[in-house]
């Protein structure tokens, strides 16, 4: 399968004109292939040592092009556009605007790995993917998607309780989601629930709204894992630049004058 | 007592050869162009060898004392060869100063010449102060000052080092591969960074040719432990903005023009055929092969031999070649010379 390149002539780069009257005379439209500044002009030096620090983009300095990674791509074989050779490259050498231009299609890798054993170079590509997705969404290139806050609200509840209770996941995400509670489909849910009366399951869940129940002795473990994410989120904003933005804010806010 | 083997360049392979030959007891004169020994490793000032990360002027300059030392190799410096007669076990050599000499055989070590970058201008070499050669860098190393901008002395921030500049390029009728560039490319930008970690090193390549155990030691290496970036881009111009050089090609990875600045640019040249190859040519009666280095002689049949009986050849007087390399050739090309002063004896 060939490897995708993307044209140099996008269709947002042409030079097209609704409505041009040049000395009275109306030329509007299209005027051939004239396009925008197509030049890259500078590299982003920082950008490969901040994927390298991500979890999974660790070597990704290892990678020499070859295109096998693409080539046994699942998602490839779906959409051209997926080519985490590319990306790796853009990475790379710095090009974090031609980056950004894929940000929606990014993510879609579904981590099948096979690029993982094709590679030479064991760069791990399906690594320097998860990386990728998550430094677009530390860096806010992402929006945060209902899926995201799912995982949020799950994970927060593990760590919190040491267990998960269904009927506060679908509560809190409904609620961190901003969608009503009051689903037909949950409605309708409920109403075969109580046809049935499954009285155990019934108190379980309902107590389990009211009580919250934990794992017996969490308490460590949840200090140890509070600890741990707080160190490696605080490693990871540092390494991309965004904890001095944070402090910067925070100096702001408390009025604190620079210099 | 036999006649003395002339041998012709006082470089690795000539200075191999001198050594092998008087290791066994034959006397050899050894002629110097230049007003030392060693070759292009000491004369243009050779940092760290590739591979053994050597420092040139003990690794070489440990065989140049070795010759000096030993009684059995007449050593003319600043001397060529004049005229070349007679044949094998009898030949009449007369150098450039009228001083005449017999000798059984010659091997011809007479090296390469660097790539002049002035004949690539558009790459800026020679209107840039901050555009510079492999040779130059080997120097800003060797020297102990280190790699410095030449024009204001400062440190570079960030460094390109564009190959094969001088090889593969039917432009300027230079169609080989000069082989070693690459890796010592690898090695130079390993050294930039480790001398100045702050300085970003890039690599703007065709091919790249680490060949055989170079692969790991010089270009995985490069990248892995030093992050040094390699660029798939023949460059089209090196200009300036009057602060920064800008350096134009085309990435054809993403198929994208780029137009980069960088602090210093570094020309990785290759190896021509020694500049005086014609006149060598013509002084010993050897024939030239299409590139206009020395023509060899059948690897398995005739190792080291010119179409000149009597007369061997080894080293890059043949074609790029590595130290390594041009040190064993220098001993093959030895021990043939030995075998033609020395004819079998019988078996007792």
């Amino acid at each position: 399968m060939p490897i995708h390149e993307k044209s140099l002539i996008r269709p947002e780069n042409l030079k097209t004109h609704e409505q041009l009257v040049v000395d009275g005379v109306d030329v509007s439209g299209h005027w051939s292939t004239f396009i925008q500044s197509r030049v890259v002009t500078d590299y982003n030096e920082a950008l490969q040592e901040e994927i390298a620090a991500l979890p999974g983009g660790e070597y990704i300095h290892r990678c020499w092009q070859c295109g096998s990674c693409t080539n046994a791509c699942t998602v490839n074989a779906v959409n051209p556009d997926f080519n985490p050779r590319y990306w790796i490259y853009l990475v790379r050498v710095g090009m974090e605007s031609e980056l950004l231009r894929d940000k929606d299609i990014i993510w879609q890798c579904v981590s099948c790995n096979k690029c993982t054993y094709a590679c030479p170079r064991d760069v791990a590509p399906e690594g320097v993917m998860k990386a990728l997705s998550h430094w677009l969404e530390l860096k806010g290139h992402t929006r945060k998607s209902p899926s995201m806050i799912f995982d949020e609200v799950f994970t927060d509840q593990v760590i919190e309780r040491g267990r998960i209770e269904e009927g506060r996941i679908i509560q809190q995400f409904f609620r961190r989601t901003g969608q009503a509670l009051g689903q037909d489909w949950l409605i309708e849910m409920g109403r075969r629930l109580l046809r049935r009366l499954p009285l155990g399951l019934l108190m379980r869940l309902g107590l389990a709204g009211v009580h919250a129940p934990r794992t017996r002795g969490w308490a460590r473990s949840r200090a140890a894992l509070r600890e741990y994410v707080a160190q490696e989120q605080s490693r990871q904003r540092r390494a991309l630049g965004l904890e001095d933005l944070i402090e910067g804010a925070r100096r702001d806010a408390a009025g604190i004058t620079h210099g | 007592m036999s006649k003395p083997i002339l041998v012709v360049g006082g470089g690795p392979s000539g200075l191999a050869a001198a050594h092998a030959l008087s290791s066994v007891g034959q006397r050899v004169v050894l002629i110097e162009k230049a007003e030392r020994l060693g070759g292009a490793p000491i004369l243009s000032g050779y940092a760290k060898l590739v591979p053994s990360g050597e420092w040139a002027k003990d690794a070489i300059g440990g065989m140049v004392h070795r010759v000096q030392e030993d009684r059995q190799v007449e050593v003319h410096l600043s001397s060529t060869v004049k005229s070349f007669s007679g044949a094998p076990g009898e030949f009449n050599v007369e150098l450039a100063d009228g001083k005449r000499l017999q000798a059984a055989a010659a091997i011809l070590c007479t090296g390469f010449t660097h790539f002049d970058s002035l004949n690539k201008p558009e790459w800026g070499f020679g209107t840039f102060p901050d555009v510079v050669t492999t040779a130059q860098v080997e120097q800003m190393i060797s020297s102990g000052k280190g790699v410095r901008c030449p024009s204001d002395g400062r440190k570079p921030q960030r460094v390109a080092i564009l190959l094969c500049v001088g090889s593969r390029d039917r432009q300027i009728g230079r169609e080989w591969c000069s082989k070693i560039c690459c890796t010592v490319s690898a090695n130079i930008a390993m050294e930039i960074r480790e001398e100045l970690p702050e300085c970003h090193v890039y690599v703007y390549y065709m091919d790249i040719r680490t060949f055989g155990l170079y692969e790991t030691k010089y270009y995985w290496r490069s990248q892995e432990e030093f992050k040094v970036k390699y660029i798939k881009a023949r460059i089209a111009e090196v200009t300036s903005d009057g602060e920064k050089l800008i350096v134009k090609g085309e990435d054809t990875l993403v198929k994208r023009p780029i137009t980069i600045p960088f602090d210093m640019v570094v020309h990785a040249i290759g190896m021509d055929p020694n500049i005086e190859n014609k006149t060598i040519a013509a002084v010993f009666g050897v024939a030239l092969e299409s590139h206009g280095y020395l023509a060899r002689g059948n690897a398995y049949a005739n190792t080291a031999e010119t179409s000149r009986p009597g007369v061997f050849v080894a080293g890059a007087a043949t074609g790029p070649e590595t130290i390594d390399d041009s040190i064993a050739q220098g001993h093959a090309a030895a021990a043939r010379a030995l075998a033609l002063t020395r004819p079998a004896q019988a078996s007792a």
